[in-house]
């Protein structure tokens, strides 16, 4: 592994609840890395532990095991610096359903330190970017399902972060709305930001991501380019695979199996 | 500004999108003073019944209403909301203080409390009710009452925290509420039979409620006023670390 180019690196992630029936082992050691400047696909079935990984890269949940880092900062040890440098999105857009799309990106360009003017000037410019100005002075709660995620995304953006974790965040939209997404992500890659995205939808990953990893049962099963993971599964085959096979074969599941966990979706 | 103030105006904002929370907070208090009042008045004449202090009953039952009202805060509510909506975890994920999260919430409640006993207290001087204490028992009755509001607010905010469920915040508001009827809020503590004596002697509320009538019913009475300001101290000091510990701990 190179360390110097690292934007994310987990080293024998694990994460442990205590529940009513004993000790739930959500995550049993994630090692991976995720380069400066990509786009990094985390992929997996429902209950594989993607949101758990995702929650402790953020600082969300604590480590009951393992290390990591986020641009070359130990999130256990200074959690702040870590959420400095990076925007989360999660599975459910977490919007405040009482304050203006405009306020809310206001507040959250205040809580990072800006001042007045220049939460404002950001919260406009953030508003124009995702394509909100109408909506900008409404309260969140009356937002269309799409128009929720592009104003979580935005918000996730106000710092303008070197890391970007996004989590499931084309999930429940119309295909529509999930190209929009794709395009705010690529335009949002574009301008350098690291991306670490989790989805259910292969094809999704297909298109947006640079590299991805496959997560089952709490652990790494694959790690590649789609186009190297495709390669490797269709040289054992002898037959041309897609993505789709790479996961049911990574993941032991058959199509009847996969059926609701993955979801072969198209925009 | 600091988070907590940011946190804090938002949700000031937050409750002024909600005028029929605030329209209950303040209906229900106004209602059990007006019933409560017009049940008792009858048997405690103020010309003869000395603990009035030549006040009418509405008088004694004004820190009841006070109380009340200061214990129908949203925040914890809001915040349960906002951590089943999501919207928490965003804001954990910034580099903010974990406490200002929980604290923005209380120094709103802190303002709701201030308007709201000052626009209750003002609304019963026009019923014959007086502020013996004067000006300085108004503004210590005022502080009094919203100190309450913020340690109240404080533990239905733990309850939430610790549930991250609306329904159980709402069920465990339930347990603290007996303590606000656990108190000598239709009599004087002497007046009550024993074992209600004792319960309300046990119990913190009635200390509050003491100072609160004294300033309404006598001039500046340290004896019955420090007490009252000793149980908002040592029952909020508790309620601050016990939340501080609650955020910093939360996964």
């Amino acid at each position: 592994m190179n360390r110097a180019v690292a934007a994310v690196r987990a080293e024998g992630l694990v994460k442990h609840y205590e529940g009513g029936d004993g000790t739930v082992e959500a995550v049993r050691g994630v090692d991976l890395e995720v380069r400066r400047g990509e786009i990094f696909g985390f992929l997996g079935p429902n209950g594989a532990g993607k949101s758990t990984t995702v929650k402790m890269l953020t600082t969300l949940l604590t480590i009951t095991a393992g290390r990591a880092e986020v641009m070359g900062t130990d999130v256990a040890q200074d959690p702040d610096a870590v959420r400095r440098c990076i925007g989360v999105a999660l599975q459910e857009a977490g919007l405040d359903p009482r304050q203006t799309g405009r306020e809310l990106l206001t507040l959250h360009g205040r809580l990072f330190g800006f001042g007045k003017a220049e939460a404002a000037a950001r919260a406009q410019e953030l508003l124009e970017l995702v394509g909100l100005e109408e909506a900008a002075d409404r309260v969140t709660k009356g937002y269309s399902g799409g128009m929720q995620r592009r104003l979580d995304l935005a918000a996730a953006l106000v710092h303008e972060p070197e890391v970007l974790f996004l989590d499931e965040p084309t999930t429940g939209l119309d295909p529509a709305s999930r190209l929009t997404v794709w395009d705010e992500v690529r335009r949002i890659n574009g301008r350098g930001t690291t991306v670490f995205l989790t989805t259910q939808y292969l094809e999704e990953a297909d298109q947006l991501c640079d590299r991805l990893a496959i997560i089952d049962d709490g652990r790494i099963v694959r790690e590649g380019t789609p186009e190297s993971l495709k390669a490797e599964l269709s040289e054992r085959r002898g037959e041309e695979v897609s993505l789709d096979d790479v996961f049911l074969d990574a993941t032991g599941r058959t199509r009847d199996r996969a059926a609701g966990e993955v979801q072969e979706v198209g925009a | 500004m600091s988070a907590t103030l940011t946190l804090g105006l938002r949700s000031l904002r937050e409750a002024l999108r909600q005028p029929d929370a605030l329209f209950m907070t303040m209906f229900i208090p106004i209602f059990f003073l007006v019933v409560n009042t017009g049940q008792a008045a009858e048997v405690f004449p103020s010309s003869s019944t000395g603990f009035l202090e030549g006040q009418g009953y509405g008088a004694f039952q004004l820190p009841i209403t006070l109380l009340l009202a200061a214990s129908f805060g949203m925040a914890a509510l809001f915040l349960v909301e906002e951590i089943e909506g999501g919207y928490f975890d965003k804001l954990r994920a910034m580099p903010i203080p974990r406490s200002s999260m929980v604290m923005g919430r209380l120094v709103a409640e802190a303002v709701k409390g201030l308007v709201l006993s000052s626009v209750i207290v003002l609304l019963s001087l026009p019923f014959g009710i007086t502020i013996a204490s004067g000006p300085i028992g108004f503004v210590l009755l005022i502080l009094l009452s919203t100190l309450w509001g913020v340690v109240y607010a404080g533990f239905m905010q733990l309850i939430a925290l610790k549930t991250r469920s609306a329904a159980a915040t709402n069920s465990g508001g339930l347990i603290f509420f007996p303590l606000l009827f656990l108190t000598p809020n239709f009599v004087p503590r002497d007046m009550l039979a024993k074992p209600m004596e004792v319960a309300a002697t046990l119990n913190p509320v009635t200390y509050l409620m003491e100072a609160l009538r004294s300033l309404i019913l006598t001039d500046l009475d340290w004896g019955k006023i420090l007490p009252g300001f000793a149980v908002v101290a040592v029952l909020g000091a508790i309620m601050l670390a016990l939340n501080v510990r609650m955020i910093k701990t939360y996964d």
